[in-house]
């Protein structure tokens, strides 16, 4: 009996000295890069690129974007690293990587840092350092400043932390330029406050889960119904935001009379929000606004690029 | 078994797959970081090299 014993704790002890050999297909360090948030991050950055004065050579143009996306895979790396295991209780994120148990927390902390180094150096030395910098804050403020202390720590987690979500045009605009003005501000202030309306939609339908991972979202927190004057307050405020770039005269009335139209939608579907408050018809709100939300936010910074293109094309057809 | 004859660690034939998968992404990855270089070095052209220290 003594001998088995002794068998089995040294098998023990060297299964857990042979090394793991990791099976992490390449698809897996793809979803570590947040594909679908990346792909708002491009789209964002790329109008902050475009709306920026001057001439950017095709060649930069196309290496700030591939920076700035690199980055904010970076981030959705660093992040998934930190968050394990709060991702391994939530369905929605059960299945990601890390938790799953695919990719070691180690080999995804090493990915971000890696592709942060090389996404922060490319763009400094290549293009410029002020947009070198400015993605290094991005990626420091989404990893460290949200992920590593808001996140778990308050109800006002992402409103402050979106503000890494807001910066990325402001980085496109530095990289244009190599300096910052009004216009890239504005559409940080328009991301910034889409930010809040936008998860706190989510986190009504899913505040369960919110409150299983112990994350203090403010549904957990504060409740549903304050939630939800919450999201009715801020709603207001984005759609005054959205407005004010056409006010002030930066963008034209194109712009502006969409942003009103769009924020009138955004801000009818809030209302519903804060008048649905149970069962079905109070969830199927809340989801109407969080799929409208990124809508919203899309169509606003198409319209934009929309207006560059006609007028880049225009001179050309005259 | 005597020393000469243990094998060590023997991948599976998917650890295998997957290593090559993720070395031909890394290649792929440095080819384009080449590239990337290479291009913008012709488009700024000698004035790449003279920047203030």
């Amino acid at each position: 009996m003594e001998a088995r014993v002794v068998v089995s704790v040294v098998e023990n002890h060297s299964l857990a000295l042979s090394p793991r050999i990791s099976e992490a297909g390449v698809g897996d360090y793809l979803a570590l890069l947040k594909p679908r948030v990346m792909s708002l991050v491009v789209f964002t950055a790329l109008v902050g690129l475009l709306l920026a004065p001057g001439y950017v050579h095709p060649v930069l143009a196309i290496t700030s974007i591939l920076c700035i996306a690199v980055g904010a895979g970076a981030s959705g790396a660093l992040n998934m690293w930190y968050d394990a295991d709060i991702d391994a209780v939530m369905a929605r994120t059960a299945k990601r990587p890390v938790p799953a148990g695919r990719v070691t927390p180690q080999e995804a902390l090493a990915f971000g840092l890696t592709l942060s180094l090389f996404s922060v150096a490319t763009l400094g030395v290549l293009v410029n350092w002020v947009a070198g910098a400015l993605l290094a804050f991005t990626i420091f403020f989404y990893a460290v400043i949200y992920t590593m202390w808001l996140k778990r720590w308050t109800a006002q987690n992402i409103v402050i932390g979106g503000a890494a979500g807001a910066l990325p045009p402001v980085v496109a605009w530095a990289a244009a330029t190599g300096s910052l003005s009004m216009e890239p501000i504005l559409l940080f202030l328009i991301i910034f406050f889409w930010t809040p309306p936008h998860f706190w939609a989510l986190a009504l339908y899913r505040s369960d889960d919110y409150a299983r991972a112990g994350v203090p979202m403010l549904p957990v927190v504060a409740g549903p119904d304050a939630t939800r004057l919450q999201i009715l307050l801020y709603t207001v405020m984005l759609v005054a935001v959205a407005a004010s770039p056409w006010l002030l005269g930066y963008f034209d009335a194109v712009y502006g009379i969409s942003s009103l139209v769009l924020g009138g939608w955004m801000l009818w579907l809030a209302v519903k929000v804060y008048r649905q408050r149970e069962g079905a018809p109070a969830v199927r709100a809340a989801r109407q606004l969080f799929g409208f939300s990124l809508i919203y936010l899309f169509a606003l910074f198409a319209i934009l690029l929309g207006e560059v293109v006609v007028a880049a094309v225009l001179p050309l057809l005259s | 078994m005597d020393e000469e004859q243990r094998p060590g660690i023997v991948l599976t034939e998917t650890q295998k797959k997957r290593r090559r998968e993720r070395s031909i992404a890394i290649a792929l990855a440095l080819g384009v970081l080449v590239l990337l270089f290479f291009a913008v070095t012709l488009v700024k052209g000698p004035a790449v090299l003279n920047r203030p220290l």
